[in-house]
């Protein structure tokens, strides 16, 4: 699984691309890891994390979301997801998830990376 | 193999599916219950019986013609005249010893097995009110991985919690503690255990009867968030089995969050681990008994669309367990 960390502004975004599964949870939880420690490094109060090219994703996706809350939480990171598709809004919505992170619609304007 | 399980069918009946603590329908909610059939009723008729039952089945979701119940944990595997088999000892086993007591009298020998998932209150406080036990010719077998199966029960009963001692009991009772992983055979059913996490740890149980059908019986185990590569071993444990029951009682949300530690699962992740065993069933079982059965239903509503939404083979049947539910395997 591959992953964009863009910085705009004070902000650190994380796009991930792909389906989060069983064979690609790990990758997906390296990617926010790395994501939580460069915003902690660079002093960035908010980490957004870019949903808009995740097909899916699976409980093992969703927990490595709740470890990366954890991470950033010690450091004092923000975590903010963002621009689900369908698919993974319905996902958020049944697992509850969609009551423990923020969900905006969009990328902040200026947002958004490739890969 | 077809002909033999269609010839000597294995039925799963639910006699309890809550958790924690058994809770009962209130007035007000059997009222409400009754306002929304009427008022989904309004404007017709039924000249007979067969056409109101016919309405009930076809035009009311469940939790609006009827109710999962409030009995905690108790799952009879019915193999046919001979044996019976029972997981756990929730207060949903008192309707079951009445059904026995009642086959019994038809002729069936009165021989209990049953498999603790552990000693939580909730999993065997039916079995002082358990009236098979109360009859001399009833051989009891207690099954169970912890070692102090039989202090608990014990212990429950002493007089300072109920009248009645556990050594006055007229049936014979034995107990038979079984090591994890280990594999048995009891009246021809054969089982395998697995050791879950769970406060004071708790057991899941695999049976196989003669015609290879499975059943998994899962509950209080929790899938912690923290060490997600032992799933492969529940994944292996699941394998292509009939039917698997398995604690749901959390959303994933509270069940990584608010309620993490607390020993218990949710629908999502038992979603996940059964399509990647290739089961054919799921029982969702041990319901939060802060949900009432709008809440319940809603939660079986999202765990069918999540199964169909992350689907990569075979569909997997999303059951919702309910008081009175029969399985045929």
């Amino acid at each position: 699984m591959e992953a964009a960390h863009v910085r705009t502004g004070d902000v650190l975004i994380v796009t991930p691309i792909g389906r989060v599964d069983e064979s690609t949870w790990k990758e997906f939880d390296d990617h926010l890891a790395t994501g939580v420690l460069q915003a902690s490094r660079e002093s960035l109060a908010k980490l957004i994390i870019d949903l808009s090219r995740i097909d899916y994703m699976s409980s093992r996706g969703l927990r490595a979301l709740t470890m990366a809350k954890h991470q950033a939480q010690a450091v004092d990171v923000e975590i903010r997801l963002a621009a689900p598709n369908d698919v993974m809004r319905e996902i958020l919505a049944i697992s509850r998830y969609d009551r423990l992170f923020p969900i905006d619609d969009a990328l902040p304007v200026g947002g958004g990376g490739g890969a | 193999m077809t002909d033999q399980r269609a010839a000597d069918p294995v039925a799963v009946r639910f006699w309890g599916t809550r958790g924690t603590l058994p809770v009962a329908t209130t007035a007000g909610q059997v009222r409400s219950k009754i306002v929304n059939v009427l008022m989904s009723a309004s404007g017709k008729s039924f000249s007979n019986l067969e056409e109101a039952n016919r309405f009930i089945d076809h035009e009311l979701y469940f939790a609006a013609g009827a109710s999962y119940g409030g009995a905690t944990s108790c799952v009879e595997i019915d193999c046919g005249q001979d044996a019976f088999f029972i997981c756990d000892m929730g207060s949903g086993l008192q309707g079951f010893g009445r059904d026995a007591t009642l086959q019994c009298r038809l002729g069936r020998p009165k021989k209990y097995n049953f498999f603790l998932s552990h000693m939580h209150w909730d999993h065997i406080m039916g079995f002082p009110s358990f009236l098979p036990a109360f009859d001399p010719g009833s051989e009891i077998v207690i099954h169970a991985c912890h070692g102090d199966a039989e202090q608990a029960l014990r212990r429950q009963q002493d007089e300072m919690f109920f009248p009645d001692a556990f050594d006055s009991w007229a049936a014979s009772i034995r107990f038979v503690t079984l090591e994890p992983g280990e594999e048995a055979e009891v009246d021809g059913l054969h089982v395998v255990t697995m050791r879950q996490h769970h406060p004071h740890e708790s057991f899941g149980y695999r049976f196989r009867d003669r015609a290879g059908r499975t059943m998994v019986y899962s509950t209080d185990s929790e899938h912690n968030i923290d060490d997600m590569d032992k799933e492969a071993a529940f994944v292996g444990f699941f394998e292509d089995a009939d039917l698997v029951i398995c604690d749901t009682m959390y959303s994933l949300a509270e069940a990584s969050s608010t309620k993490e530690h607390r020993g218990h699962s949710s629908n999502v992740v038992a979603i996940d681990l059964c399509h990647q065993a290739r089961a054919k069933r799921l029982a969702l079982f041990h319901h939060d008994p802060f949900h009432d059965d709008e809440v319940i239903q809603r939660l079986h509503d999202d765990s069918i669309r999540y199964e169909s939404l992350t689907r990569d083979g075979a569909p997997l049947e999303v059951l919702c367990a309910y008081d009175g539910l029969e399985v045929v395997l």
